[in-house]
């Protein structure tokens, strides 16, 4: 069967000057109908821009590779097909819910809008909006959803982003840093909701963070993403039990648990590289406190391991010796 | 289990009950005093102005041939030979009374010429209002359609160059060029020989339309033509601009993104939610061109001999004439100051944000 969406090759450039710069250098996966995916990485590593480009938000940028979303071509979709693509196929929740919604609109207005301009009438619409805010715990939602955005704090926010995410029926949801502005005791609230409304509604799920501790519970694959490429990538209990690429032995060597002192976290020294100096070969080579000659002079392919991907030279080559 | 709205540190008091109205009642009632203190000011200094401009008011209003007996007996008719504080608070106490005094000129109460001169120039105004925001407003949500293409780089150009563009220079080009060569439109005066229309308004062209008499509202607009667009032209490239700004910068906000990811049109963005965002500093700008306007239309009716608001202050100025510069300046002012009434409304009617702020700061008093 063929998996709801599929990304092949893609690339991304933001224009710089009189060029272009390369933020997503060939990214490859794919999500299965109802399959939840998680895409991690450090800041700046694309996992935004990837996120973004599935459903064509940005018109300054060049998009290369293909994108299949239930058996279409994303990159070939008119801009009316697209129209319809956002909402209905595809939702998406941001990462700050103080400032995705029009400050200027009621938020059940904003929720309904979703609907409205697919022409389900303004009685419906409206109906639609408050039943899906009432499912997602906004409390008295008949009267809530007159209410304007400054009237709502952070995690409720949330949840009106997530009611307009969801409200149309998509089949994958979007989800890039949705907890990440929040305050620490919302985080899960927030998370689980997501994990409800998208287990009831049997949604494929695109969950970005940069925060590995919430991947565990909540994904069944996770992709790996440095510095505009997918490192490594694979199910859930195999990235976190026998992480193959030193980055992401690292994060998750990095992720807090309740066994360990907070302050002996061993970091990956360093800083991830901006991509307008990304380093030859392995791009993480200058981090990587295992890294081979090998490793400056090309950069390694993604290839099978495990029931996963990866992509470093050391990794192959102790593959090759087992 | 959800995140209590109660036990929210950011929002302490969002279920607290600030629905009521009394607030804004509040707001209003204190921007009404602050008013009326604002046009006592104007009205004080006004005064004092008056007493400086050179000239004998005694000896305007006894007329030009009157002998020195018969102007010191106008003097002391007028009560111009009081002490200057002394004609201050009984001016006061007049103006109390709804007494704006008379003018020595035209021998006529200055409410009654006031009531002649006045809504001329407030319908020039009026109608520069309408053509500033109907011109301005859907120029520049379209021109941001285009994204700094077409349309939108030619009106900005032309923007700039006539907002550039004096006021006057441009009234006399467009008397020129439209009325002396081109003779499609008449070059002065409001009315056309023989054209009559009750006097319930003062303002012609809606006379025109309350009597059911369309050439006269046709004869009446022509004479507005040339005038209002001289103004429109000022004030709608400064309104476009700004809100060409305006929208540049809250296109530019976060939550359009999201908008876009529900699947909404450029022009639903734009309309529907960039505009929104964009118009308060618009909505303050346009009150705040109104004064601007009434300065401005003073020279376009010099140029297209409109009998307004402009001929009498310059001439009362001349003949210093005290009570009809005042009762000018006053009625000038009042507006302005029922103008920002009116944007204070619309902003407070438009902006929940601030119309929480408002609420939340009378319930703290
Ligand atoms: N509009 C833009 N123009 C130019 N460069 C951009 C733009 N937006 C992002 N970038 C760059 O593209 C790269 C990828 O950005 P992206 O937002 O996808 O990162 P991210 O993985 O989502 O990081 P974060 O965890 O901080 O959200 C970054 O290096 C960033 O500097
Ligand atoms: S390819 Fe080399 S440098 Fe890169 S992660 Fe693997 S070992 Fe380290
Ligand atoms: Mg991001």
């Amino acid at each position: 069967m063929k998996p709801l969406l599929e990304v092949r090759a893609l690339t991304i450039d933001v224009p710089k000057g009189e060029g272009w710069m390369r933020v997503v250098d060939g990214v490859d996966f794919s999500i299965g109908a109802g399959e939840r995916v998680a895409l991690v990485g450090e800041s700046g590593s694309g996992k935004s821009m990837t996120a973004r480009a599935l459903m064509r938000l940005d018109d300054a940028l060049r998009i290369g590779g293909a994108i299949r979303f239930a058996g279409e071509e994303v990159l070939g979709c008119t801009e009316a097909e697209m129209r319809a693509l956002r909402g209905s196929g595809i939702g998406m929740v941001f990462q700050d819910p103080m400032a995705s919604l029009d400050p200027f609109m009621r938020v059940g207005d904003q929720v309904a809008e979703v609907l409205r301009i697919r022409g389900v009438g303004r009685a419906e619409a409206h109906a639609r909006a408050v039943a899906i805010l009432a499912e997602l715990g906004v409390r008295d939602a008949a009267s809530r959803s007159g209410a304007y955005p400054h009237e709502f704090s952070g995690g409720m926010r949330q949840r009106v982003v997530l009611a307009m995410a969801l409200v149309a029926g998509p089949k994958l949801l979007v989800a890039d840093e949705p907890t990440t502005a929040l305050d620490a005791r919302i985080q899960q609230q927030v998370l689980d909701l997501i994990d409800d409304a998208a287990a009831d509604r049997g949604l494929g799920v695109l969950l970005i963070t940069h925060n590995l501790g919430i991947v565990a519970g909540f994904a069944d694959r996770v992709l790996v993403m440095y510095s505009g490429r997918i490192v490594e990538e694979g199910p859930v209990e195999q990235i976190f039990a026998a992480p193959a690429h030193p980055y992401t032995r690292g994060l998750i060597a990095a992720v807090p648990r309740a066994d360990m002192r907070v302050d002996r976290l061993p970091p990956i020294d360093g800083a991830p590289p901006s991509p307008a100096r990304r380093p030859s070969g392995c791009a993480f080579h200058p981090r990587c406190p295992v890294r081979l000659p090998v490793c400056v002079m090309t950069a390694p392919q993604l290839r099978p391991s495990g029931g996963g991907s990866v992509a470093c030279h050391l990794a192959a080559a102790e593959e090759a010796m087992a | 289990m959800f995140d209590s709205p109660a036990a929210d540190p950011a929002l302490p008091n969002r279920f607290a009950p600030v629905r009521a109205a009394a607030p804004l009642v509040r707001f209003f009632a204190r921007r009404i005093g602050l008013s009326v203190l604002t046009l006592l000011g104007l009205v004080t200094l006004a005064f004092a102005m008056t007493k400086f401009i050179p000239g004998d008011e005694a000896q305007v209003a006894a007329g030009p041939d009157a002998g020195p007996d018969q102007v010191e007996a106008m003097r002391a008719r007028l009560g111009l030979d009081a002490p200057a504080i002394v004609q201050y608070l009984r001016f006061i106490w007049r103006l109390l009374h709804g007494d704006l005094g008379t003018s020595i000129v035209t021998y006529q109460p200055v409410l009654r010429d006031l009531e002649r001169v006045l809504p001329s120039t407030l319908e020039l105004v009026a109608i520069t209002m309408v053509l500033n925001l109907v011109i301005a407003i859907p120029v520049a949500t379209i021109a941001a359609a285009q994204g700094g293409r077409g349309l939108d780089a030619l009106t900005r150009i032309a923007a700039a160059i006539a907002a550039g563009l004096p006021v006057f220079w441009v009234a006399l080009m467009l008397q020129f060029l439209l009325g002396t060569l081109a003779r499609v439109l008449p070059i002065s005066g409001q009315r056309g020989f023989g054209v009559t229309v009750p006097n319930w308004t003062g303002m012609r062209t809606l006379d025109a339309l309350l009597s059911g008499n369309p050439s006269a509202f046709l004869d009446a607009s022509l004479y507005l033509v040339l005038p209002a667009a001289t103004l429109a032209l000022h004030f709608s490239s400064q309104l476009f601009r700004a809100l060409r700004a305006s929208l540049e910068l809250a296109a530019a906000s976060d939550f359009i993104a999201p908008v876009k990811a529900k699947g909404a049109s450029t022009a639903r963005i734009l309309w529907r939610h960039a505009l929104p965002n964009a118009l308060p500093p618009v909505i303050t700008l346009a009150g705040t061109q109104i004064a601007d306007m009434l300065g401005a239309a003073v020279l376009v009716e010099a140029v297209f001999a409109r009998q307004g608001v402009g001929a009498y202050l310059a001439n009362a100025v001349a003949q210093k004439d005290t009570f009809a510069v005042i009762g000018t300046v006053l009625f000038v002012g009042a507006m302005v100051c029922v103008v920002n009434l009116l944007v204070d409304a619309i902003l407070l009617a438009t902006d929940p944000r601030l119309r929480a702020a408002e609420l939340a700061r009378g319930g703290r008093q």
